[in-house]
């Protein structure tokens, strides 16, 4: 495949699939995401859609296919990474379906954790760090500056010292969404962000995640069951059924697609006539 | 609880310690001519039963009455206590530094006593190395008196075949225990949790056993002896020593003053190892442990190299470890395997658990409870065991958490400004 285009996308998925032992969880998918777009993953329950993250982001080895991220003229082949390589090299972040915050931990440590690798070179591996060199000192004002900002825009900034696993549900999944920020990424790839949330909550989400597309121009991947997230504030909709690609679109186009309305609300007989 | 139901109970429970009772303690063995026989105590069985149904009762009865709408009112009064007594750690920190380092000139301190306090403080610098790997990185590790091993082995042999002195030998032995430690953690660190622990049980038992069997280097049981004695800056603490301590200073000899030199010793060498370990948590590597222990895959996502990260929380601990058996074989002068079985591990794996996971303070206090008490009370004869079995019942029923099970963060945003990196 040789199409050259104007520019890469962020991410391309080629002929993504993913064998269980006999059972095909995602078969020869392939998609696109853009850089500063939100781009969904939808799908009834069982389609594949964690499956496809956790083969983006290195937690799988896909059994066949190509995951290309391009990132400052550099690509990146994720198939062939190890996880954290991806989060470190690549700047693929992500938050979990059933959130995963280092729960004893304080909301700002959870930050800093996140900027690992920046305060390990400036510690020198401890070793500058062990003796508090004045480049570590200014290394690690710089991180919880970044923690700060990040405190503020997900609105937890007076809860900063307070240990993780006590914050408040919703609290968790935004500070989960701050923690993956804080790894500075190229790509957000977002588990079910709005799980759990109010209406209210929900509402916020969204403008927190349109602020992270067009302030920081990452791309954000997203799998998401809420429909008024989805079709709010997607560019791009990829709908999944049985480890299948059945639509691809705009939020309009996905849908009114009858495939997507039938994968969703089931097929009657009468519908199949009328196709 | 209904009457019934309460006596169903207490009754399953006599029936119980009774079926436990009467091999244990319901058969005897007599010596009598031409070997041994049983008898039976079946009164004792009885008599077992009645008091363990007697005791469920009480108990039962005890734990309804505080269940009634007491238990949060209770926990909430623990956790207060929690919180105060959080607040005041750094002044019983300083104190008992400060007590440390008077203690020798106190007027109780014959020799025993500070024999003593450089054991406990052995176990208390072991704890402190261990909770770098089990209450920092949450590694669960049997095995390791491995390292303390490592340390007091390579001293020793350092000090035999190169005629090192113990100064020179420290670090050698704190890098062998290192080396060690990465050489056992490459293969085994992609373990989780239980497999982890019976991996390190295991590689704890081989390195006794390679010691008792490797005859002509290690000594095998025989052990090694002769092991040199520390020197002040080559002064040395004996009555011929040249230049000997007591000239030097123009006292009286006593070997009280070697003694005395050994307890700052690893006063010393603790309090290093406290503050490395303090001092480390606040660096990234010491987040990136923690961050571990909390939650792998998140760490991973997150960029960490697990393999990495843990890799230098078991070569830390290990280094304190050999620091400490360097230490330990200058101070008997004489080691073998002995020393070195697996309950030495299990002993400092429950002074980190007890202290509280992670708690600096707590594998204090728990060293002392551990080791001080035991040997304090050694009158008691066997009892003393059996009081010790019953201190760590109560010590997890009450505190299932460890002693001190709060922890500090390792950074502030808000107020305390100063808690942010001193």
């Amino acid at each position: 495949m040789t199409q050259r285009q104007t520019q890469k996308p962020l991410l391309n998925v080629e002929h993504l699939t993913m064998r269980f032992g006999g059972l095909t969880a995602i078969d020869d998918l392939s998609f696109q995401a853009e850089s500063r777009q939100i781009t969904a993953i939808i799908g009834p329950n069982g389609a594949g859609k964690t499956t496809v993250f956790n083969c983006i982001t290195g937690f799988y080895k896909p059994t066949v296919g190509m995951l290309t991220l391009h990132r400052q003229d550099n690509d990146y082949l994720l198939e062939r990474m190890e996880g954290f390589d991806i989060a470190r090299h690549a700047g693929v972040a992500r938050t979990f379906q059933n959130i995963r915050l280092f729960q004893r931990m304080s909301v700002l440590e959870n930050l800093l954790v996140a900027q690992h690798r920046t305060l390990m070179r400036a510690s020198k591996f401890s070793f500058a760090g062990l003796f508090g060199l004045p480049s570590f000192k200014a290394a690690e004002r710089e991180a919880v500056e970044l923690a700060r900002y990040w405190l503020e825009r997900v609105k937890l900034i007076n809860r900063a010292d307070d240990d993780a696993g006590d914050l408040p549900y919703g609290d968790q999944r935004r500070l989960e969404i701050a923690r993956a920020m804080c790894t500075r990424p190229a790509m957000l790839c977002l588990d079910e962000p709005a799980a759990g949330l109010n209406p209210r909550e929900s509402a916020e989400l969204n403008k927190l995640l349109l602020g992270i597309r067009d302030e920081h121009g990452i791309g954000v991947l997203l799998i998401e069951h809420d429909m008024s997230v989805v079709m709010e504030i997607s560019n791009h909709v990829i709908v999944l059924d049985y480890g299948r690609k059945i639509s691809d679109g705009t939020p309009d186009a996905v849908r009114n697609d009858p495939a997507v309305i039938r994968a969703y609300l089931g097929e009657d007989e009468d519908a199949e006539v009328a196709l | 609880m209904s009457g019934q139901a309460t006596l169903k109970e207490a009754g399953l429970t006599a029936l119980l310690s009774m079926v436990l009772a009467l091999p244990l303690i319901g058969l005897e063995t007599v010596e009598e001519q031409g070997g041994l026989t049983l008898d039976t105590r079946l009164l004792w069985v009885l008599l077992i039963g009645a008091a363990v149904f007697a005791g469920r009762l009480g108990l039962i009865a005890w734990r309804s009455r505080k269940t009634v709408g007491t238990s949060t009112a209770a926990a909430r009064r623990a956790s207060a206590l929690g919180e105060t007594m959080h607040g005041i750690m750094p002044w019983i920190a300083g104190a008992a530094i400060l007590f440390a380092v008077i203690m020798p000139f106190l007027p109780f301190a014959n020799r025993t006593v500070v024999d003593l306090a450089t054991l406990v403080l052995i176990y208390v610098m072991l704890g402190w190395g261990l909770n770098i790997v089990v209450g920092l990185a949450g590694l669960l590790d049997l095995g390791y008196v491995a390292f303390y091993a490592i340390g007091a082995y390579s001293f020793a042999m350092l000090a035999m075949h190169a005629d090192f002195t113990f100064w020179m030998a420290l670090p050698f032995a704190g890098l062998f225990a290192c080396a060690f430690g990465v050489i056992l953690g490459f293969p085994v660190l992609r373990l989780r949790g239980d497999y982890l622990a019976i991996v390190t049980l295991g590689f704890g038992e081989m390195i006794r056993i390679i010691l008792l069997n490797w005859y002509h280097v290690t000594g095998g049981p025989d052990g090694i002896s002769g092991i040199p004695r520390p020197g002040l800056f080559g002064l040395e603490f004996t009555r011929n020593g040249d230049p000997a301590f007591h000239e030097f200073f123009g006292l009286e000899y006593s070997s009280m003053y070697r003694l005395m030199f050994l307890y700052y010793l690893i006063l010393i060498l603790a309090l290093i190892t406290n503050w490395v370990t303090l001092r480390l948590r606040r660096l990234p590597i010491g987040r990136a442990w923690e961050a571990l222990r909390e939650d792998e895959i998140a760490s991973r996502a997150l960029g960490l190299n697990p393999t990495a990260v843990k890799l230098s929380a078991f070569a830390i601990g290990a280094m304190f470890g050999g620091f400490a058996g360097a230490f330990f074989a200058t101070r008997q002068g004489f080691i073998s395997p002995e020393s070195f079985t697996f309950i030495e591990s299990a002993i400092i794996l429950a002074i980190v658990v007890l202290g509280g996971m992670g708690s600096q303070v707590g594998v204090v206090i728990a060293a002392v409870i551990m080791i001080g008490l035991p040997e304090w009370f050694r009158e008691l004869q066997e009892y003393r065991m059996l009081l010790f079995g019953a201190g760590m019942v109560v010590i997890m029923v009450l505190r299932p958490r460890g002693l001190l099970s709060k922890r500090n963060p390792t950074i502030r945003l808000h107020a305390k400004k100063a808690g942010a990196m001193r």
